[in-house]
């Protein structure tokens, strides 16, 4: 079957079988390796992308039931003129050890605060309970959160500018493979 | 003359150094590439690792991990991120029953199933068995099963569905043997005998010091209690994955997420029946380790499956697999006895403990070795006696996690400790200063001790967090 989304503000589309999920468009199609397969069960949160502006679990998403909508995934944050709040403050606190948890979490954290744009404690816990991670015990992602929400209202950052104007379509800057 | 052509070739490269990142970007625009990854610029500025020729700046300063920006950055390649041209996926069957003898595995609905590349048992692996001291695992088990993770054949496939659709199309026909579901029923002189012979111990150790019989005679009081600990799966974020892939010349490349990598090649070399020389592994990042990923798992599996296939393989364990078929944190069953003095000192202290250490051996030596090692705690006892036991039981493989038996003891002296302390009416704080090691102790392996700062730890510790504020 076709299946056509808009993935980090590209449309591409993609010809597969009907049983593709759509982590496997995305990484096997798409190459966009960045969200992870941690168990395919919609357990554990490693998948996460952010779909019509929900965090979903992209292996529990068939790719035809993510047909004609916007996705975007950890590749789709960053821009040219630097990180997103969350991913450079993830990276100064520590949140991140191995790593393997990160996209997810980063995804669920950036529709959280796409809806909520200064959580509480309680509400960014209730945003991440899909996420497990075993290496950093949670805290410092949540306090992360806090402190991304607090740079994206402080609007004068060159990084919240950038991730209200979308940036020019995605181009290779380094080949992924 | 000279100096200047020196000089314009110093320019010229410099220019090329810093213009690749933006001449790629206006090609890519030009030759209208499938534009796939992120629109960053890379390097970031500032850049969190250290330059060439900059000091470094983590002394003295909080310290940041260098891979977190990829990290965040979904730009990290972890094993399973990687894909080789006409890369299968393979799928291991798992027996599901624990203890049994296969008696006919009928293969052939799978090998003939459209998409599938290649099918593997045990029979057809030139040494089917493994291990970092006892090589008593098998790749695949042939003919016994001693546990239900066990694996009874593997498929390539095109896909990763195909691959599962195969394994459940293999046949398998078991005759069903006895079993043993508990370490301490597997002491016992008639137990079911994992491994044959006559003993499902196999490995043990004693470490002694002074006279415990002694101590205890001269105690004034004893205290004896019994402590279990559970099995634990290390459950890391990123499941097992590998990729072999063989080189025209006989040469094999794996790809793998595992921390041992010549240990790693030393199994693999021995399974397969090919000089280690021959074998290549490329230890990947990895997604979160706690120790269970230091041996191979399936990566000789998959290089014969690659062999018969003519292809590079993958297999990626699934979530369920992770915690059967993978190695789990030993089980202890631990007897104190302990005898203290009026005042609260341990004078005398006999442990005996028994490892469930599953169907094969893995790690079970080191971590026997290292909790005897550290079962009297990091307390001064002139005489103790230690001994322990690992045993087989038809149950997941029991192997290394984080601290190789050193959290178990650790659960059984300290939980005593504060058994002794409230019988004694002793602060819980203060009867572990009064016999805790300091500089020049003796441990129990008759180690003489240097750089102590047990006491200052706990000290430090006991201000962090508020013992005196307590109610
Ligand atoms: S891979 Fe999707 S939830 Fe675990
Ligand atoms: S950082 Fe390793 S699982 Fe979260």
């Amino acid at each position: 079957m076709n299946v056509t989304i808009t993935v980090n503000g590209e449309v591409r589309s993609a010809s597969v079988p009907p049983e593709t999920t759509l982590l496997v468009l995305l990484r096997e199609h798409f190459l966009l390796t960045g969200a992870k397969t941690g168990c395919d069960v919609g357990d554990c949160g490693a998948c996460t992308v952010i779909v019509d502006g929900k965090a979903v679990n992209a292996c529990l998403m068939l790719a035809g039931q993510a047909d004609g909508r916007t996705v975007t995934t950890i590749e789709g944050l960053a821009t040219r003129e630097g990180l997103h709040p969350l991913q450079k403050v993830f990276e100064e606190t520590g949140a991140l050890q191995c790593g393997f948890c990160g996209p997810g979490v980063i995804m669920s954290s950036k529709a959280l605060l796409d809806e909520i744009p200064n959580p509480t404690t309680a509400e960014i816990r209730n945003a991440l309970a899909g996420n497990l991670c075993r290496c950093t015990g949670y805290q410092k992602m949540i306090e992360g959160v806090h402190e991304a929400a607090e740079m994206l209202q402080s609007t004068t950052t060159p990084a919240t500018l950038a991730t209200k104007t979308p940036a020019t379509p995605a181009l290779a800057a380094l080949p992924q493979r | 003359m000279a100096d200047d052509v020196m000089e314009r070739d110093v320019s010229v490269l410099e220019k090329e150094r810093v213009a690749p990142v933006e001449t790629l970007r206006r090609s890519d625009e030009a030759l209208r590439l499938p534009a796939v990854a992120p629109p960053t610029a890379l390097p970031l500025e500032p850049p969190l690792v250290p330059q060439v020729g900059e000091q470094t700046r983590a002394v003295g300063l909080r310290a940041q991990r260098p891979d977190s920006r990829n990290h965040g950055l979904g730009l990290t390649r972890y094993i399973d991120d990687i894909a080789l041209p006409g890369m299968l996926f393979a799928k291991i069957k798992r027996a599901g029953v624990a203890s049994a003898r296969i008696v006919r595995i009928d293969t052939s609905k799978a090998e003939a199933m459209p998409g599938v590349k290649a099918v593997l048992v045990g029979s057809e692996i030139p040494v089917n068995s493994f291990g970092p001291s006892l090589q008593d695992q098998p790749l695949l088990a042939a003919p016994i099963v001693r546990h239900a993770g066990d694996g009874v054949a593997a498929v390539a496939a095109v896909t990763e569905q195909i691959a599962e659709a195969a394994i459940d199309a293999i046949e398998v026909e078991y005759e069903p043997l006895p079993g043993v579901y508990d370490a301490i029923e597997a002491l016992k002189p008639d137990s079911h005998k994992v491994h044959g012979g006559d003993t499902n111990v196999y490995a043990s150790k004693i470490i002694k010091r002074g006279d415990v019989e002694k101590g205890f005679a001269q105690a004034y009081r004893i205290y004896e209690g019994r402590y279990y600990t559970p099995g634990i799966e290390h459950a890391p974020m990123e499941p097992f994955t590998s990729i072999a892939d063989w080189d025209a010349n006989g040469r094999l490349t794996v790809y793998a997420s595992i921390g041992r990598i010549t240990l790693a090649r030393c199994d693999m070399s021995r399974t397969l029946g090919i000089p280690i020389s021959r074998i290549r592994v490329i230890g990947t990042v990895v997604g979160g380790n706690f120790g269970g990923k230091n041996e191979i798992r399936h990566e000789p599996v998959l290089a014969l499956l690659a062999k018969k296939a003519g292809r590079p393989v993958k297999g990626r364990f699934t979530r369920v697999e992770e915690f059967v078929a993978s190695t789990i944190r030993h089980a202890f069953t631990m007897d104190y006895k302990t005898g203290v003095t009026k005042d609260g000192r341990l004078i005398a202290r006999q442990v005996r403990m028994v490892l469930d250490g599953g169907a094969y051996c893995s790690f079970s030596e080191t971590t026997l070795g290292k909790a005897c090692i550290l079962s009297t705690g990091p307390y001064e006892i002139p005489n103790s006696l230690a001994e322990g036991y690992v045993v087989y039981t038809n149950k997941t493989t029991a192997g290394s996690m984080r601290g190789f038996g050193a959290p178990q003891v650790c659960f059984a002296y300290e939980s005593q400790m504060d058994e002794i302390a409230r019988d004694l009416g002793i602060d819980p704080i203060e009867i572990r200063v009064r016999n805790m090691f300091r500089e020049g102790s003796i441990s129990s392996t008759g180690q003489v001790l240097h750089s102590v700062k047990v006491k200052e730890s706990l000290e430090n510790a006991v201000k962090k967090f508020g013992w005196e504020a307590r109610s």
